[in-house]
């Protein structure tokens, strides 16, 4: 396709384009991407059996039903599987920009830096999880006593303020980057860590994690409190039930700060050289 | 037959292990982090339904996820990457030239890398979760000791053929990548297998009763949920003696079974690169 020089494709435009290459070669070799979303569903599938088994075993998942805690497990993982899909930018920015250097080519470039690390790829890998974590949803809304209606609007609203607090947590893992230069697998803690906490109820947790999560990185309010509101389960912590249909915006406020940080980092950035 | 080229491999791979000081502390920091999530869940599990008798009490299940968790980096979770690389590059060739046995001379090269990573993580992490945690005041959450003498005894020869066991499957996978000139199909099965039938997700005494003898007689029970049932002096039908009786057959079977597939890989192999 030949285009003249004045001709600038728009932001949108110009992720459609990253993201349609991206696809097409991952989609190169498609014995490697059947199998590695097959593991990545079977993995995650694989998981939920391990709470199934704990739900058989005692009869409860601590009180809760295994509908409600299903739904949990679901949400959470749809959620992280959408900013897995997007994020991959930022998950490699150490290794793959900053320690080579070639994030001084994407300075030069007159885009945002964030669009270009958008674009890295849109990894298709995830798509196992996100089956897997949809079909387990689904099975809760059909186990769980109560589903409401408004489940329908609630539910992937909370998944978009899941899918925005991961994206921030590894926008702001890459911005640490630029201080640590190679990636800190101890932000795994927030991001497969977050996964492994969010799908448990919160009252499960003692109080410092609770706190944690829900101050700190914003995890009960995409995840629990959206769910309560959804099978309208009275919260045991005392939180009123219609706290859940607003909380996921909590999700896009955690993800505005780490942008701020990220501008911020970058506004600071010194290159390791070529 | 000299020992000593094998001894060399062994030394190699060790090192690089010990090398990445940063990457054992933000292990560490993961292993707390997913420690103290699933014990808290345990915990409120045991606690909604005393009357269940489980096949291990709360304290032996907490137990058991500290040592589970500090013996991850044990577990054959996919191919070593040195010989990742050397597939896709084709220096592959180079192994084949030398004058060893190469079962042997890959063999030992993973062992040291199993031990090279697990051993400070799990002296780390016995640390903290066993002295460290008692004297903050944490008892009750903390690793606790053998039931005697004599299971620790055991114990320690039971994680010896673990770990050989654990290299023995790493050998599987590095034969796989060497057919497929690719490690991730290696990471995308061995993961999901390593981490479900080991016990890291889940227990293996705590999944639903009719699927207990499976999981016991599967090869990557031997890895680390033999061993620490020996430790928590837990019951194994038959006793010990089964527990390293199915260890010792999964080994020499899984010996002589790979040695085979390797010999008919090696000489069929096609090589990548000039």
């Amino acid at each position: 396709m030949t285009q003249s020089p004045s001709h600038t494709l728009s932001g949108p435009g110009l992720y459609r384009r990253m993201a349609g290459a991206s696809i097409v070669a991952q989609l190169r070799y498609p014995g490697t991407f059947v199998i590695q979303a097959i593991g990545n569903f079977v993995t995650t599938l694989l998981s939920f059996f391990g709470i199934w088994s704990l739900f058989h075993r005692f009869g409860s998942i601590a009180g809760w039903d295994i509908g409600t805690v299903a739904v949990l497990y679901g949400l959470v993982n749809v959620a992280f599987a959408v900013a897995e899909t997007l994020g991959r930018g930022f998950e490699v920015f150490g290794g793959e920009y900053v320690r080579t250097g070639s994030f001084d080519r994407l300075l030069l470039r007159p885009r945002s830096t964030l669009l270009l690390l958008l674009g890295h790829e849109l990894r298709l890998r995830p798509i196992g999880r996100f089956l897997q974590g949809l079909f387990v949803l689904v099975a809760g809304l059909w186990l769980a006593p109560h589903v409401q209606w408004s489940a329908v609007l609630v539910l992937p609203w909370a998944i978009a303020g899941g899918a925005a607090m991961f994206l921030g947590v590894l926008i702001g893992q890459a911005a640490l980057c630029f201080i640590t230069v190679e990636g800190l697998e101890v932000v795994n803690v927030l991001t497969y860590g977050g996964v492994e906490a969010g799908q448990y109820p919160l009252t499960m947790f003692g109080r410092w994690l609770r706190r944690f999560i829900t101050f700190v990185l914003p995890l009960a309010a995409v995840c629990y409190y959206p769910t309560l509101f959804s099978l309208a389960h009275p919260d045991p912590l005392g939180m009123p039930t219609w706290i859940g249909a607003l909380s996921p915006a909590a999700g896009f406020a955690f993800l505005g700060v780490m942008i701020l940080a990220w501008n911020r980092a970058v506004a600071g950035y010194v290159s390791s050289g070529s | 037959m000299s020992l000593r080229p094998y001894l060399t491999a062994f030394g190699l791979q060790w090192k690089i292990g010990l090398r990445y000081r940063i990457a054992v502390v933000a292990g560490l920091v993961a292993q707390m982090w997913f420690g103290a999530v699933t014990l808290m869940a345990y915990a409120s599990v045991y606690h909604a339904a005393p009357d269940v008798q489980a096949p291990l009490s709360l304290r032996q299940a907490m137990t058991y996820t500290w040592i589970q968790q500090s013996l991850f980096t044990l577990l054959p979770l996919g191919c070593l990457p040195a010989i990742g690389d050397a597939a896709r590059t084709g220096a592959i060739v180079y192994d084949l030239l030398r004058p060893v046995d190469m079962w042997n001379w890959w063999l030992s090269a993973s062992l040291a890398r199993l031990l090279g990573n697990a051993v400070p993580r799990a002296v780390l992490l016995a640390c903290v979760a066993g002295p460290l945690a008692i004297l903050v005041g944490l008892g009750a959450w903390s690793l606790a000791g053998p039931a005697s003498l004599i299971s620790a005894a055991l114990a320690l020869l039971s994680i010896t053929l673990g770990a050989l066991l654990s290299a023995t499957i790493v050998m599987w996978w590095n034969i796989l990548t060497a057919r497929t000139l690719s490690p991730l199909g290696s990471y995308a099965v061995g993961t999901p297998l390593a981490v479900l039938l080991s016990g890291m997700l889940l227990p293996l005494p705590l999944y639903p009763d009719w699927v207990r003898p499976f999981l016991l007689a599967q090869p990557f029970a031997g890895i680390t949920d033999i061993p620490i049932r020996i430790y928590l002096g837990t019951f194994i039908p038959g006793g010990v003696a089964t527990g390293l009786g199915l260890q010792i057959f999964w080994l020499t079977a899984l010996t002589l079974l790979g040695r085979l597939w390797m010999r008919q890989t090696v000489n069929r192999l096609e090589v990548q690169g000039a």
